[in-house]
Order: structure tokens, then sequence, then C-alpha cells
């Protein structure tokens, strides 16, 4: 005999169809206003005779020729204009990763093996790198560039223009393939790339290699951290504003071949054992004839920068140990410095994409707390409503379990995440493209779908940039992941023991 | 019909109110340069020409044929005695540069130059919405802009942009980032910062090709305060009428005329290879032919057009000399802002612009006190005119830079008022052009050329070089 569904549950679900009403209300209110509105002039226009109909057509026939035109004229002039000014929207043609061979590959055994031949490690060292990785949520076909895979590694210039020359060109010669773009046609170059700045840049080493045109606007950014990528797709479409009809390359990599660390440093060994090898090229166009193929639409990019606050600037700080040798220094502060910035980032972000209900309801609490004192908790949009789809760099398991918990998302949103973060490790700037096409490999992107991607880097900064699907994604999708989608979404265990 | 002509009142005053603010958005998307500020060292950082041969002299890797050559590169160069180099360098420990070193370096400049542009442009950092950071060889993690942002409390939603690598010609690609973000037509206040980081850079090996970077580049940076603004418009010094920018990347001896290397013995240094005057020309051209006809006046244009087509008529397969010739390059600039990459690029360009001796003296005249200041150079030759009075409402100012890659970057300016303030020129400007032309270099270390290798005693020498009177 079936049970009384308890009191509890009942009311949760109750509220819940009154929370899903009210939504439905507030989000359609124009429909709900003008429904009667039409239903009134139909009726009033029901109750008119023929006749009263008729002189207002003579009416009309009466008023002079040029006064018609002049306000016809005005109206096609102001709506010229109008359309003229509005800003150019900016469409993704298409992307591409950088997919690197099985024999790049560092499983955990040999990731022990290495640390422990390696001569600057001391058995507490390699310990201390193993327990990271053990938890760290990587799996075992993340991939290192050839000069690491050399015990000592070797860290030299040429090693890491050559891990530079792979990555990226065979990410934007898969992309022209895809894209069948001319590298003569593109008109605008941004790249970035953190910690590894060669002169001439890595942007000219692209010039050079596709000889690309020699009015190209190119910009090579550095040092900006693993949300680089945001910040370049902010560049990409500023420029586009200004100029029309016009491609942007963007390309977002993380060179490893001169970062890794060979010191005792704890916090400086993280990276080490996060950063992997990776590169993503992405097409941006504003040419009208794109918009047939082009596969997103950029919406909204919003950027913050929290290094007012000291806590945050040195959050990740490169810096010289005792020894002499440079690293990167994770401060064991980071997820509530993330958590923070990501606040300020939604702050902005919130008003521009969540739908009315939210927004009312967030202002309404806000009033409530703020000027009638009621000693509510704040109150967190539901950003499920706004989005479909969640791109969260994968800085590691922390990062995203902190997001996961700030927004309130379920398992299968932050699944891309979590999933790129295992196949490929922490790629830096490209990795929100890494779980792009993990959605799309996997057959969930669909027409009119929105996608959220955060990135996080040094600074301490937050950026996030919404796409707008155009058109469905069909599988089997050509990416990354066309040789291991099958094998996943995986269960990723806390610990996975290597020792 | 009331209803219609209310109507229609409506529509007319929302059309104008239309048309308004979109001549309005077009008013603001001028880029005007508000003011600048150049960077001056401490006194205890200048590299005489004693401190110089002490530098030379710590390198053992170096015999005779290198100081022959490192003198015949220095006396060329055009630098004299008072130019700037980083701490670590002058304290002897420019072999084993550390990560503080080069902070330390840029520290230095930061803190002076910027507190500097927002003291006297009466600016708060608050309000700044764009930064734009270029610091070609040095770029650590958190970036240089996020230490400007740090430093100077600036808002969460300022928009940072931190380029690198990109030669001495990035401080115009930092101003095609600002100009491009403007044209969006929101009133915005933008810095840009440019300098060059020398402390990590030292080439300790004896390839000349890499020794090169040693002898001309020295310490500076400036930092620029613009905005489209156009009730800032009676502040500002300048307006920005064009900018060109050429990559000739593509062609690969361009592409290789300045590359980051190891040499033979792993060293890391600057390789500059004997075709970068070649590609520097080949990317001035290629500039040229697009700058022209947004610079020159219209009655230049039709003429060249005329010369051109007259040409192609009579003589279709010649080449077009003459009718460059015929150019008269002044026509449409009244002053010119060349890159002091070297007494050597400054003469090229002045052969190949038919420029006088007074339209290349303030780039010289910067050679010479401030030496390669890499991407900053252009912003001390500007300090040098406005220094000398010679910038004057409505007359037009044309930066000319170069940068590895192969870049040849180039902007019109249009002076807004008559602009007289000395900044880092002040206390010298007098001295200037100099009364001698003898070069100190030559007169102090003249006598390597005379020692051959069986009379050159290194350690006599090397007695000499640290107990000579200058």
């Amino acid at each position: 005999m079936a049970n009384e569904p308890s009191p509890q549950f009942s009311s949760s679900v109750r509220l819940k169809y009154v929370k899903l009403g009210y939504q439905y209300l507030v989000n359609h209110i124009l429909t709900f206003i003008l429904i009667p509105i039409i239903v009134g002039i139909s009726i009033e226009l029901a109750r008119v005779g023929p006749d009263e109909i008729l002189s207002l057509v003579r009416f009309l026939n009466d008023l002079d020729l040029i006064y018609v035109m002049s306000t016809l004229f005005l109206v096609i002039i102001v709506g010229t204009v109008y359309f003229m000014s509005r800003p150019r929207p900016v469409y993704l043609v298409d992307y591409a990763c950088f997919r690197p061979k099985p024999n790049f590959r560092v499983p955990f055994s040999t990731f022990l093996e290495h640390a422990r031949l390696v001569p600057q490690f001391d058995e507490r060292t390699v310990r201390f790198q193993v327990k990271i990785l053990e938890r760290s949520g990587l799996g075992e076909e993340t991939c290192l560039p050839p000069a690491n895979h050399y015990i000592p590694p070797t860290c030299s210039m040429a090693a890491a223009r050559a891990e530079a020359e792979l990555v990226i060109f065979s990410a934007i010669d898969e992309l022209l393939n895809k894209t069948g773009m001319r590298p003569k046609n593109i008109d605008i170059l941004i790249v970035n790339c953190s910690l590894f700045s060669p002169t001439p840049s890595l942007s000219a080493m692209i010039v050079n290699k596709y000889k690309l045109r020699s009015n190209i606007l190119s910009f090579n950014l550095s040092g900006m951290g693993c949300s680089a990528g945001l910040i370049s797709i902010d560049l990409a479409r500023d420029l586009l504003q200004a100029h029309g009809n016009s491609n942007a390359l963007v390309v977002s990599t993380e060179i490893i071949t001169p970062n890794y660390y060979l010191g005792k440093e704890r916090a400086m060994l993280l990276p080490n054992c996060l950063f992997r090898m990776g590169a993503a090229a992405v097409l941006l166009s504003n040419c009208r004839r794109e918009k047939r193929r082009a596969k997103y639409r950029l919406t909204h990019v919003v950027r913050t920068h929290k290094g007012a606050d000291d806590a945050a600037y040195r959050c990740v700080f490169q810096e010289q140990d005792s020894e002499g040798l440079t690293g990167i220094n994770l401060s064991k502060d980071l997820m509530a410095i993330a958590g923070d910035a990501l606040k300020s980032n939604i702050t902005t972000m919130g008003p521009l994409v969540l739908p009315a209900s939210e927004q009312l309801l967030f202002l309404f609490c806000l009033i409530a707390r703020k000027v009638f004192k009621v000693k509510w908790k704040p109150y967190i949009p539901d950003f499920r409503l706004a989005f479909e789809h969640f791109c969260i760099h994968a800085g590691g398991r922390a990062v995203i379990d902190e997001l996961q918990k700030n927004l309130q998302l379920s398992d299968q949103h932050v699944e891309a995440s979590r999933m790129a973060l295992h196949r490929f490790g922490n790629t830096s700037s490209s990795s929100l493209w890494y779980e792009l096409n993990y959605i799309e490999s996997k057959g969930r992107m669909k027409k009119g779908d929105r996608v959220w991607m955060i990135g996080f880097g040094s600074g301490f900064k937050c950026n996030s940039a919404v796409w707008k699907c155009l058109k469905t994604v069909k599988t089997p999708v050509d990416g990354p992941w066309s040789t291991s989608i099958h094998r996943y979404p995986v269960d990723i265990p806390a610990v996975v023991k290597v020792l | 019909m009331e209803v219609l002509t209310t109507l229609t009142i409506v529509i007319l005053l929302y059309s104008l109110y239309l048309l308004y603010k979109s001549y309005k958005l077009k008013c603001s998307t001028n880029c005007y340069l508000v003011d600048y500020v150049c960077f001056k060292p401490s006194p205890d950082r200048q590299i005489t020409t004693r401190k110089c041969g002490e530098i030379i002299e710590r390198n053992k890797n170096l015999g005779l044929a290198e100081y022959k050559f490192l003198l015949k590169v220095i006396v060329n160069s055009g630098i004299g005695e008072r130019t700037y180099g980083p701490r670590n360098i002058i304290e002897g420990r420019e072999e084993s540069p550390t990560l503080d070193d080069a902070i330390e370096e840029m520290d230095e400049f930061l803190n002076v130059c910027v507190h500097d542009l927002f003291v006297k442009t009466k600016i708060s950092p608050r309000d700044v919405d764009v930064l734009v950071v270029n610091i070609s060889t040095f770029c650590p993690a958190p970036s240089l802009a996020s230490r400007i942002v740090h430093q100077y409390n600036m808002r969460e939603d300022v928009k940072t942009y931190n380029l690198s690598s990109m030669g001495c010609s990035a401080t115009l690609v930092a101003i095609d980032v600002v100009q491009n973000i403007f044209k969006s037509g929101k009133k915005s206040l933008a810095v840009v910062i440019t300098s060059e980081s020398i402390s990590p850079n030292w080439y300790s090996g004896n390839d000349k090709s890499m020794m090169l970077g040693n002898c001309l580049f020295r310490c500076g940076g400036s930092a620029m305060l613009l905005t489209n603004d156009p009730a800032m418009q009676a502040r500002a010094k300048m307006r920005l009428k064009c900018l060109v920018r050429t990559h000739i990347g593509a062609n690969d001896d361009a592409f290789n005329s300045a590359v980051q290397k190891e040499d033979d013995m792993g060293r890391v240094g600057v390789h500059l290879s004997k075709d970068l005057p070649k590609a520097a020309m080949r990317a001035f051209t290629e500039n040229l032919k697009r700058l022209l006809p947004k610079i020159l006046p219209y009655r230049q244009i039709a003429l060249i057009v005329f010369h051109v087509v007259k040409q192609k008529l009579v003589q279709p397969d010649a080449k077009l000399n003459k009718v460059v010739a015929q150019i008269n390059f002044k026509s449409g600039v009244d002053h010119f802002c060349l890159h002091t990459g070297g007494t050597a690029v400054i003469d090229a360009v002045r052969r190949a612009l038919r420029l006088s001796e007074y339209d290349v003296e303030p780039a010289r005249m910067t050679l010479h006190r401030w030496g390669n200041t890499s991407a900053s150079s252009i912003w001390y030759v500007l300090g040098y005119m406005e220094a000398k009075k010679r910038l004057k409402k409505k007359e037009r100012v044309l930066m000319i830079s170069f940068g590895s890659g192969f870049k040849c970057n180039s902007c019109l300016w249009e002076v807004i008022r008559d602009l007289g303030d000395g900044d880092v020129w002040e206390d010298c400007i007098k001295d200037y052009p100099p009364k001698t032309l003898v070069n100190p270099y030559l007169d102090k270390y003249g006598w390597v050329n005379e020692e051959t290798e069986e009379t050159f005693n290194r350690e006599e020498r090397s007695e000499s070089f640290k107990n000579s009177p200058w």
C-alpha cells in the first residue's frame, strides 16, 4: 500500500509548482498584457459598422501626398540609422583543439617513475607530487610535451618553440581545413600564451607560417593567466565592432616546456601535477555570409579584476624559491578567492542574462534584507534558467567543486568540466574549448541553447562569456574527443591510489 | 485627426533624438592624447663610457676581436654618456639576473612614471576604464597590468591587456587597441604603459650578432593617458588622425631578422641578422604605400597619380623611382618622431623620406641622451620637440617605429594646442644639440683599433680600464 507522501515533500512539490507558475507569469508578462488588449480591439472593431471604416479610409486618402511621403521618408531614415548603429553581431564560425598523440601520454605510473628518477627531487617531494596527482581528478591519458619526457626535463628555448609550433599549428591547420578559410582572408590575429613569450612573438610565428597579409592586426597577450582566452575573445569582439566584414583568428594556449618546476617548494609543485599541453584555435567573424554556417553567436562578455585586493593579487604568483628556481606559487586561499571573484562577476552578469522573474526575486530579497532588515539568506539566482550548458575552467577538482556549490549546479552541468580535466588535464586558457567540444560530442548542443564559459586566472581575474547556439550540432563530432567520448562520462574517485 | 498629428509629432521627435544620439556617438570615436610622461631613472643608474668599459671587460668570454667589434658598434650607435642601465648590470650581476631584479627594474619605472601621470593629469586611478601595458621581454604571472591594478587600486571592471614580445613598435600596437575600443563610442579613459626590461636579457656569450642588443638597449619608459571624451578635448595635447600597421612576417628573411634563441653554448640572446636593415626598409615601404594616401594633401596625391600614369604609359616596365623622387613627404607632415633604433636606422629613414637634419634632430638627440629605449623611444623624441617648443596648434606629427616580426607601425597626430612642457628634457634641453661632435667612446677606447693579437695584453689593459681618470 502506497504511503501518504510526507508533508515536507508535498509542500516542497507545491512550492516548486508555485515557483514555476511565478516564473512563467513574469517571463511572459508582455504576452499576458497584450492578449486582453488585442481581444479588446477586435471586439471594438467587430462592433464598428462598415460605414465608419469607410469614412476612416476616405480621410486617409484625403491627406496630402507630401505629408505621407515625408512621414514615410522619415521612418525609413530613422529605421536605417537605428539598424546601422546597432552593435555588429560576432559569430563563432568554428573552433579546433589540439589533439595530443598517445605517445605524449603521462599515466600516473610514468609520472611517478620520472619524478623518482629526476635528480632534483627527493623522496618527500616525489611523495607530495604523487599525493596531489592522486586527488587531482586527472586521468591516465593527459599529455606533456616531448621536452618534459626527458629525465630531467629539458627547458631550452628551442624545445619551447618546438612545442609551440606543434600545438598551435595543429590546431590552426585543423581549423582552416574545417572552415575552408583561406589564410589571406584573416584580418585579425590574437594569440594568448601566459608563460612563454619569445621574440618574435607567437603571433609573428603564425603570420610567418601561414603567410598572412601584411595589413593584419596582430596582438600577442601574455602573462594574463588561465582566463586569457576570454580576454582575447573580448579584444576580438571590440576589434570586430570597429572593423566590418572581418575575420578574427584567436589562438589560446599554454606552453608547458619552460615552466617545469625542479625545486622543493610545495606550493610551487602543484602546477607540475596539474598543467598539461593543449591549444585551441577559434575563428570569429562579423561577416553576414558566415551567419549561415556559424555555430555560435557571442552575446555577452563580462570581465572582473580583483587585483586591487592583496590576497587576490598574491593568489597565483610567479616567484623564485630560496634556491633561485622559478615557479608558480598557488596560495591556499585560491578557492575562497575564486568564489569571491565569481560573485563579483555574476553581479554584473546576472542582470544581462537572468530572466525577469529571477531578477525581481533577487531585488525583492535584497530590499527585504537591506531596507526592512529581515533575516533571510541572500538569494542566489538560479542560473540554470539562463543557461543550458556551463563550461567552467578545469583549473582543478577543487575549483569545479567550489563553483558547483556556489551556483547550485547539478552534476550533469559540471560534467563537461570534470571530464575535460580527467581526459586532458588543466590545459589553461584552452580548457573551455575542450569542454565545449565534450558537450557537442555528447549530442547535447541544440539550436537556441545558451552556453556560459567561466575562466579564472592570475591577477586575480574572473571572466565570463555567453554564447548562443545557432544550429544543432550533430554527432559524431570530429574533435579531440572523437576517440574517447564513448568511454565518458567516467566516475572519478576522490583518491586514485598510485603509491 | 489630432491622434494622427500627435503620433506624427512623437515619431518626428523620437527620430530627431535617435539622429542626435548617433551624432554624439560619432563624436566620441576620436582618440585624444591627454598627456604623457617619460621616465627618468635615478642618476646612479647612468652608464658612462667608463662604466661601459668595465661592464665589457668583466665578460671573460670576449677577446680582442670582440672588443674591436663592440667599439665599432658603440661608436656608430650614436649613444652618449648619460644613458641609463638596470641596477643588476651596473652592480656586476648581469650574468645571473633574478626574477626580483627584473621586478625591481619594473617597479622603479611604474612607481614613478604612472604616479606622475596621475598627478599631472589630475585623474584618479579609479576613473581608468582601459589599461594596456606593453613590456616586450618580460612577462611574469600575474601580468604587469595586474601589478598596476593592484598598486593603484583600480576598479574591478577595468579592461586590462598585457602585450608582450611585440618588439620596439609595440607602443603603436597598444594605441591601436585603445583606438579600437574607443570606436564603440562609449566615453572611456585609457592608460597605456610602455617600457622594456633590460635586466633579465643580458647576453653573456660572444656571438657577435647577439652582442648588439647589449650595446644598444637602455632603460626608459613612458605612460600615456588617452580618451575619447569630447569634453576633454580642450585639455588634450594631440588627436590621432590615422594609424597604419604593417607586418611582413610572411617573408622568411624578415621574420628571422631578429630572433631570440640560444647560441652554440646554450646562452639566450637576441640574434640580429644582417638582413635586418633590408627587412626594415621593406616593411617601411609597405607601410608608406598605405600611409601616404591617408596623410598627403589631395593635390600631392593627384600629382603622384598623374606621374605614375604618365610613366606607365610611356615606359610600362620601368621602376617607379622617378615618381618616388617627386613625392614631397613633408607636405602632409610637419614633425617626424622616428624610432631611435640606432644611427643607421635614423639615417636610412632620413634618406628615404628626404628629410633635413632639423627634422631628424629630435631622434638623434634622443638616441644620444637616452639610448635605444625600445618602444618608448618615440615618446622621448616627442618630448624633445615639445621642450624645444616646436609643436604648434594644427601641426601634424608622424610617428614611425619598427619591431621584430618584422613590423613597421606608423601614426599621425594633429596638435590641438601650442605645447611647451619640458618633462624629462627640462634640465638638459639647453645642452642640445651639443656643440662638440667628438664621440666619447672613440676618444677613450680608440686604442683597441691599434692593437693586434700579439700586442694585446689582457691584464695590462684591464688595469687601464679601471684606473682611467674618466
